[in-house]
């Protein structure tokens, strides 16, 4: 639709790629950033990254995917094992997407004004649609058809949905937040031991709360409240116990966004910096299950006075993006940084080592020359684009 | 150093690779066949990188599924992979 130079949009993937997931039409692993060269990303403007597929979302509204698609999580509407380079998901072509979502082996897609479409493995209910089956093209979730979706989110065998605030009755109400899928380790939300439901409950406990984000990975869910509160719920973060219900984290700081591995979170505040949540590698007493309300959220070292622009979780490893920095001896260019889990190159920095503090990825490329840089990542890669 | 402690009902039956499965980080998954239950073993390995996971079941579970196997297949003679 736009007719604007969109040549200028770069998107380099890195990490493991035996699945065809990186888009460079090679089964390897990759341990430093590949451009690549496919004329059909050119205009994207949001990824959604799962156990090994992406979904690619473009400014016109319309999808591609690539990678793993034994279960139907690509939404080619055929029996594939894997696509090496971003197809499109003909089946949506009626519809304008406004947000995609990718789980371990599950996809969901929002359209407007607000339905939800899900695709892929079924087998513990993550489609939402009352059965256990799975589907390889999209289906629209027949519980959301008069409603209006703003949000989805897929973890490994669970999804969230998140209705639009304000503007609608739900709110208040609070029944703006859906799950749906495996409920074993409380990922749902919906106060209930459950092993899993295929239609969607609400999530309990955000009464008079609004919800402007929510999150899923592994057996974990989080949201985001628009006056700047985290809520985690799901398998508790190490040495913690599950939560069956959402747990508002005990702090002062104003967070905007929050992102889930499978056994860590990153949120990042409105300050433009980032705070971990728990991953000690060592808790002092192994013996003593901490209470979840006493999560502490540690301001990511080594950072210094940066500005985090972006931040990103896969399953063990993490990526942030840092600003623009002007100071009077130098203008400091914005930086892509990453920890955690390397063996796959997804910290792109050349090898399989892993990091316990944020590296510096060399993309050969001045990030300044784009207005804003915007990572993802999916269990074991990482994908970065530039946004023109 | 183990990643995970998994139940067996956690895990998935794959009739393609013909093991319990699950998801591993690296994106591929973690593997462990009945033959493997059967005699105790309790680690499930990723083919695709280091980690492994311990398997939590109850090894009698797997041992009475056999024999419950072959009295159901009566006269059928036993194939051995």
């Amino acid at each position: 639709m736009e007719e604007k130079d969109e040549s200028e949009q770069r998107v380099w993937s890195w990490g493991a790629g035996t699945e065809g997931q990186l888009g460079t039409k090679i089964l390897q692993d990759e341990n430093f950033p590949q451009l690549l060269h496919q004329p059909s990303l050119s205009s994207v403007s949001s990824l959604a990254c799962g156990g090994a597929h992406v979904i690619a979302l473009t400014s016109a509204g319309k999808v591609l995917s690539w990678g793993r698609g034994n279960s139907g999580q690509l939404g080619h509407g055929e029996v594939v094992s894997n696509a090496l380079y971003p197809k499109a998901v003909t089946s949506l072509d009626g519809y304008v997407i406004t947000h995609v979502a990718a789980g371990w082996s599950h996809s969901a897609f929002v359209s407007d004004p607000g339905c939800v479409f899900t695709c892929g493995d079924g087998s513990f209910g993550q489609l939402g649609h009352g059965d256990q089956a799975s589907h390889y093209s999209p289906v629209k979730v027949s519980c959301f058809v008069d409603q209006h979706v703003a949000q989805v989110a897929c973890g490994m065998r669970h999804s969230l949905v998140l209705l639009k605030g304000r503007c609608c009755y739900a709110d208040c109400a609070g029944n703006q937040v859906y799950g749906f899928g495996s409920g074993k380790r409380g990922q749902l939300g919906v106060n209930d031991r459950i092993k899993s439901v295929n239609v969607p409950r609400v999530v309990s406990g955000f009464e008079g709360v609004e919800i402007i984000e929510i999150a899923a990975n592994g057996d974990h869910s989080a949201a985001v409240s628009v006056d700047g509160h985290v809520y985690t719920w799901g398998r508790g973060f190490k040495g913690f116990e599950d939560a069956h219900v959402p747990q508002c984290l005990n702090s002062t700081l104003n967070f905007t966004k929050v992102a889930l591995g499978w056994n860590h979170a990153l949120a990042m505040s409105g300050e433009e910096e980032v705070y971990m949540l728990d991953q000690k590698r060592q808790p002092k007493c192994r013996t003593i299950r901490l209470h979840f309300r006493e999560v502490n959220l540690e301001k990511v070292p080594g950072l210094d006075e940066m500005k985090i622009t972006d931040i990103a979780t896969g399953a063990e490893h993490s990526v942030i993006v840092t600003g623009k920095m002007q100071s009077c001896s130098q203008a400091k260019h914005g930086e892509i940084k990453t920890w955690g889990w390397g063996e796959h190159g997804q910290l792109g920095l050349g090898d399989t080592c892993d990091r316990i503090s944020p590296a510096t990825v060399s993309l050969d490329y001045d990030l300044n020359e784009a207005a804003s840089i915007r990572v993802f990542c999916g269990s074991g890669f990482t994908f970065a684009i530039t946004m023109p | 150093m183990s990643y995970d402690d998994v139940e067996i009902e956690d895990m998935e039956w794959n009739e393609e690779l013909q093991a319990y499965t699950y998801p591993c980080p690296c994106g591929d998954l973690f593997q462990i066949t009945k033959d493997d239950l059967k005699l105790g073993e309790e680690i499930a390995r990723c083919p695709s990188c280091s980690l492994y996971i311990t398997v939590i079941y109850n090894i009698e579970d797997f041992l009475a599924d056999s024999d419950q196997n072959r009295q159901n297949k009566g006269l059928q003679p036993l194939t051995v992979a």
